[in-house]
């Protein structure tokens, strides 16, 4: 067992990148590790036809054209910022891309309200200052500031979070790709390295928040990232996550089909039911992402494990559903309750089976929630 | 089978033996494609495959036809489609070949119409074919494919079948998302265009047939044996192949000299009616009776998409890469004498002299080597590039150089990672969307589509005045006189001032006639209108019928004028099935209106009549009155007399309302409208009827056995009782009174009132009392059996009553005072003590009065009143004044 809780994406897969590094013969923009090909190879998992000896993964589930344009804007002047509902998959893509081309996908900045602009670019170490004055070695760089020293992939995470002047520090380091140091009198320019760019993700629930600057907005391009609505990727990528879990969790547990198959409908009814409301009391909180389905289930395979008796059933998954997404009391729960009496319950009648403890299940945790 | 393609076979053969793990049926196919090539290839009538929308097909047909001369062209299109491809000349393309009908015989009759059309764009190979053999003196064109009455002897109708020439598309679901998957693209057209159309673009006459045989053996062996569809191919074979040794045959023509233009697809064919040598043993079948009539429609490259499921734009994008393949290999396409929207075509090039020796096996080269591109054409895609940022500019993004710079580079950068040596636009289109596509779109198109708008956008066909059906030409040398360019597209707004220009008033006819037989879009009136008894001095309407070319096309196949199809469309709506007296009434005075035809509205005047007597539902009844009263008024003002029909009609509606009405009473279905509609139709023709012999004592029977339960209706009756004098307004006042002091009534009485009004229809005298009624209830009623009343009181007032609500406002506005102040003081009149009760005290009469009685005497005879003293007490006013005024004198 690794001693990491989570191994970021270049370790987790090293000997997979070594692999492919070492049979890459495309050519490679700048610095990176990886030929562009290779990246969207790694990023999406190989084929047969591709004619490789090794099989390789895939990692992340959705259009191949939107990683193909992701690569192909890193190989270019310009920022990459990934623009999407929640739990779309916007920062696992992101590690997969910094992890593939630098093999570095740990220099992030979260953008959060008290983001400032030392997180972007540099601050002091206070005492090394007092003690020996203001120096390069005094000088504490921003993960920004090391992609740019290391010619690597820099992250940052909910550019929108962060208020607009913080943002707008980007902006220079974007396009003339350095960071001037006023307070040292000699060596005071960080210049970026080639292979320099960064991939900034944002929430398109957060619009509106703190609008990108129209400067910056030309110093990024967008990709914007769907919420998966393809029954058969979105069960491809819940499993995926889901044996990715099991394994870091060490947990001996099988996920029956007909359960997937029952969170997976679940999750499009509730979609097309928050589709067609009107207004925000009709939707529940939650965004209904892939995320949110493989929390759910998370949830449920935890709660089995450690309470259960290492089975996970129907009636642990609607527990755990109900309690994920019952937010606000009374209208989520009220939403649920009409999804289970309306949906659920003459489906189990229909169908039977696991939807029967489903209901039940459903029922007992709704009792307990009014 | 020969020696030519033997290395490839060999190499296939290995290649089945190292992928397969049970090499019999891979290689089985493998071999199979090849024969297929092989066969295909030394048939001795040269097979020319192509594919619809493919500029390489357009461009190696060019120049196959400018080296080999061919005199017969057979090729893949309806049979009875000839006669109209000539009219290709006068249309701007893409226009679309189209049979139609409408009276079947042979086919279901739920089917009409039934419609077929054969888009035809200038990037293809069959138009290619066509401009050269119309153009080329000596030179024939014979289609081959079976007739478009087959068509639907084998398919079910849709919509509107469409047929291309050279349809070659995977033919299930799997194989087409394993190539597109396998491929790295996202929709088939990109698939052929990087596959196959790329590469093929410069390729020589060999490699190219060879190619395409092989691309259509794939797909054909791919196909699962017991699909529907292959079974028609292969009967559509046969027919074709029956056909050129028919022709072949009968002309005496030269095998060598011909060339057969066939989809890739029916290259590959195995049925023993196939090649020169093929067998006779099919026999085509007859036709069935239904007339079919043939002409151009306009068709557009959205349209074409639409209809063939290819990506959005991918026509757009075949038609500018033909433009760049013309200018780029130097060919001269042919093109139709005359025809618009094109440029004028130049003396041909000369062409290498025809090769006859056999062709050498070019398919392992095509399928070994890399395919030779040219460079980079840095020049296109920098215009693209800037064109782009333009266009997205001018939509309200903030696209500056640098976006075209970053677009210029993301498309190179694109084309590297999916494996091509030059970007196409579907590579350029997603790079602008990556570069310039921000978080909102700021107009009302987004990057996509204006990649899609620039790369040739949509190009909507037109058919020239020449080419349109009698019918159509007779339409706009009709409306000439309103000098508008019809033919443009469009809304253009002519304005007919009839008064001064009498002569436009058939122009405004025309129109009208229009409205009736077009989608509303296409001619709109704007001002003016056409009533019956009702002239217009001055229109001006909205015409667009550039725009609607095909439903006034569509028009022509039913007859040579409007006002033919016009009587046409009537007598056909009045003899359906589904037929009622309000329709046929409707059809009268469409007549009338559109064709002042007196003989056609007597028609179906009588028709109505017929319909009438035979009808058992009143569901109709509101619209039957209506339209009667109305023809009725247009008649006693606009004949000397009344036709014969409407009379008749009057007469037999009297008779059958009368005999109808108890029993609708009693139905529930029929609703309190119906009732009311009926009565209307009894009370207000009662006159008209009597007069030519009814019997009014029918009408009282029929009211008198009438027991509704709905309170609706039984308000209803009230009225209809008041109206023929067994109801007296007092006793109906004290009904309403009664149910309003009964609490278990009470609920129900806003029904009684939704009764009252509706009989406002027939009874109009009762207005007032309906004001009564409602002002009692309003003030009365709680509110918990108000309110809820008075949406649907709203409701009614406006859509089953909207001519009489005036009638009531202004009777409301005569009772209740007109201000405010006045209301405190105000009684209604209802409350008002009765008329003896106000009686002014006797005041001694005045001396004239029984001085000179005789005046008064003679009067209150007229009058009917015998005690002569009652009016000269009772109403003394006119003689006190009269002998005041002569005191004075």
């Amino acid at each position: 067992m690794s001693d990491l809780l989570r191994a970021p994406a270049e370790l987790k897969y090293a000997d997979e990148l070594d692999w492919l590094e070492s049979i890459d013969d495309g050519p490679k923009p700048f610095s990176w590790r990886l030929s562009p090909r290779m990246v969207r190879l790694f990023v999406l998992g190989s084929e047969r036809a591709d004619g490789l000896d090794r099989q390789v993964a895939q990692k992340w589930f959705g259009d191949r054209g939107f990683v193909e344009r992701a690569i192909v804007t890193l190989a270019s002047d310009r920022g990459l910022l990934l623009i999407g509902d929640p739990g779309t998959g916007k920062s696992w893509l992101a590690e997969l891309l910094a992890a593939a081309i630098s093999r570095n996908s740990t220099l992030v900045v979260q953008g959060t309200a008290g983001t400032t602009e030392d997180h972007i670019k540099y601050s002091w170490n206070v005492s090394m200052v007092i003690a020996r004055g203001q120096s390069r070695d005094s000088m504490i760089p921003s993960p920004i500031m090391t992609a740019m020293e290391q010619g690597s992939i820099g992250r940052f995470e909910e550019l929108t979070r962060s208020t607009s002047d913080v943002q707008d520090a980007l902006i220079s380091i974007l396009s003339e790709k350095y960071v001037s140091v006023p307070e040292l009198d000699a060596d005071n320019i960080v210049f970026a390295k080639p292979g320099f760019s960064v991939i900034a993700t944002a929430n398109s629930r957060d619009r509106g928040v703190n609008d990108l600057s129209s400067a910056l907005k030309r110093r990024f391009n967008f990709v914007r990232i769907p919420v998966v609505t393809n029954k058969r990727s979105e069960a491809e990528i819940v499993r995926f996550r889901t044996e990715e879990l099991l394994h870091r969790h060490q947990i001996e547990l099988d996920v029956p089909p007909t359960l997937l198959d029952i969170l997976l409908e679940s999750f499009a009814d509730l979609r097309a039911a928050a589709a067609a409301a009107t207004s925000d009391d009709e939707k529940l909180e939650s965004a209904l992402s892939t995320a949110e389905q493989i929390g759910v289930l998370e949830d449920a395979i935890l709660h089995s494990n450690f309470f259960g008796d290492h089975k996970l059933t129907a009636h642990t998954l609607a527990s755990s559903l109900v309690g994920s997404l019952a937010r606000r009391v009374p209208e989520d729960l009220a939403i649920i309750n009409k999804y289970w009496h309306g949906v659920v319950e003459p489906r189990s009648k229909d169908q039977g089976g696991n939807w029967s403890e489903f209901l039940a299940g459903g029922r007992d945790t709704l009792a307990t929630l009014s | 089978m020969t020696a030519t393609f033997a290395p490839l076979r060999a190499r296939l053969h290995d290649a089945a033996e190292t992928f397969a793990d049970s090499p019999g049926s891979l290689e089985e196919i493998l071999r199979g494609l090849v024969d297929d090539v092989d066969r295909a290839s030394r048939e001795p009538l040269e097979i020319f495959p192509v594919c619809h929308h493919s500029p390489a097909a357009a461009t190696a047909m060019v120049r196959r036809l400018r080296t080999k001369v061919p005199k017969v062209i057979y090729l893949e299109l309806c049979e009875d489609m000839a006669p109209v491809l000539t009219e290709l000349r006068n249309c701007r393309l893409p226009v679309a070949v189209q049979a139609f009908a409408t009276e079947l015989d042979g086919f279901p009759a739920e089917w009409s119409p039934l419609s077929v059309v054969a888009p035809i764009t200038e990037a293809s190979a069959e138009y290619q074919a066509i401009a050269y053999a119309l153009d080329t003196p000596g030179v024939e064109l014979v289609l081959v494919d079976r007739a478009t009455d087959h068509v639907f002897q084998s398919e079910q109708p849709q919509n509107e079948i469409g047929i291309e020439i050279g349809d070659l598309r995977p033919r299930f679901a799997e194989l087409e998302e394993h190539l597109l998957h396998h491929g790295k693209v996202r929709h088939w057209s990109e698939w052929w265009h990087q596959y196959v159309e790329s590469p093929l673009g410069d390729a020589d006459h060999d490699t190219y047939r060879q190619v395409m045989f092989l691309i259509g053996s794939l797909f054909r062996r791919l196909t699962p044996a017991d699909h529907h569809r292959l079974r028609v191919d292969e009967n559509r074979e046969r027919h074709m192949w029956t056909r050129i040794r028919e022709h072949l045959a009968a002309s005496g023509a030269n095998p060598e000299d011909c060339l057969y233009v066939c989809g890739a697809f029916h290259a590959a064919s195995a049925v023993a009616e196939f090649g020169l040598t093929g067998t006779d043993t099919y026999e085509i079948p007859p036709r069935t009776a239904t007339i079919w009539r043939h002409g151009l429609i306009p068709s557009s490259h959205s349209a074409i998409e639409a209809q063939f499921g290819l990506a959005g734009g991918s026509v757009s994008i075949a038609a500018s890469v033909w433009q760049k393949n013309t200018t780029r290999t130097k060919i001269t396409p042919f093109q139709l004498a005359g025809q618009k929207g094109a440029k004028k075509p130049k003396r041909p090039n000369p062409q290498p002299a025809p090769v006859t020796e056999p062709a050498a096996d070019k398919l392992s080269g095509f399928l070994t080597q890399a395919p030779t591109l040219d460079g980079l054409d840095e020049a296109e895609l920098l215009s693209w590039c800037v064109e782009i940022v333009r266009a997205a500019r001018r939509n309200g993004y903030l696209a500056s150089t640098a976006d075209a710079i970053a677009v210029f580079e993301t498309s190179i950068l694109l084309a590297g990672m999916r494996n091509r040596a030059r970007p196409t636009p579907y590579d350029f289109s997603d790079a602008a969307v990556t570069c310039i596509e921000k978080d909102v779109v700021p107009g009302r198109r987004d990057v996509r589509r204006l990649v899609e708008i620039m790369l040739g956008g949509d190009r909507v066909g037109q058919v020239g005045y020449d080419a349109l059906p009698p019918l159509a030409r007779d339409v706009h040398d009709r409306l000439a006189p309103l000098e508008l360019k019809l033919e443009q597209r469009g809304v253009q707004r002519a304005l007919l001032d009839i008064s001064s220009k009498p002569e436009l008033q058939r122009c405004s006819d025309v129109l009208w006639i229009l409205t009736r037989l077009l989608p509303k879009a296409a001619v709109r009136p704007i001002m003016g209108d056409r009533k019956l008894g009702e002239q217009a001095i001055q229109e001006s309407w909205d015409v667009a019928l550039g725009t609607h070319q095909r439903p006034l096309i569509e028009l022509g196949y039913e007859g040579v004028s409007i006002e033919q199809v016009l009587e046409q469309r009537l007598h056909r709506e009045v003899n359906e099935p589904t037929a009622t007296a309000a329709t046929a009434l409707a059809a009268v005075e469409d007549a009338t209106l559109f064709l002042r035809s007196k003989r056609l509205a007597d028609e179906l005047g009588a028709r109505a009549l017929d319909i009438l007597a035979t009808e058992r539902s009143v569901d109709d009844a509101p619209e039957v009155l209506h339209r009667a009263r109305r023809l009725l008024a247009y008649y006693r003002t606009a004949e000397p007399e009344l036709p014969g029909w409407i009379e008749s009609f009057v007469k037999a509606g009297y008779a059958h309302y009368c005999t109808l009405l108890p029993g609708a009473v009693l139905d529930e279905a029929t609703g309190v409208r119906q009732i009311a509609a009926m009565l209307g139709f009894l009370f207000s023709m009662e006159n008209l009827a009597i007069s030519l012999g009814c019997d009014r004592t029918q009408l009282e029977l029929a009211v008198a056995q009438c027991h509704p339960t709905e309170p609706a209706k039984v308000a209803l009756l009230w009225a209809a009782q008041l109206h023929l004098g067994t109801l007296a307004r007092t006793e109906l006042r004290a009904r309403c009174t009664g149910l309003l002091a009964n609490p278990l009534v009470l609920p129900e009485y806003p029904r009684y009132l939704t009764g009252l009004v509706h009989a406002l229809e027939p009874v109009p005298s009762l207005t007032d009392f309906v004001v009564e009624a409602i002002s009692t209830a309003f003030a009365q009623l709680p509110d918990p059996v108000l309110l809820p009343w008075l949406p649907s009181l709203i409701d009614t007032l406006r859509t089953n009553v909207p001519d009489l609500a005036p009638l009531l406002t202004r009777e409301a506005a005569r009772i209740f005072p007109p201000r405010l102040p006045d209301l405190d003081a105000w009684t209604p009149p209802w409350q008002a003590p009765a008329a003896t009760a106000t009686r002014r005290p006797a005041t001694p009469p005045s001396p004239l009065l029984t001085e000179h009685p005789r005046t008064t005497i003679a009067l209150a005879n007229l009058l009917g009143y015998r005690p002569t003293p009652t009016l000269l007490t009772h109403h003394p006013e006119t003689a006190t004044a009269l002998a005041a005024l002569l005191a004075k004198r």
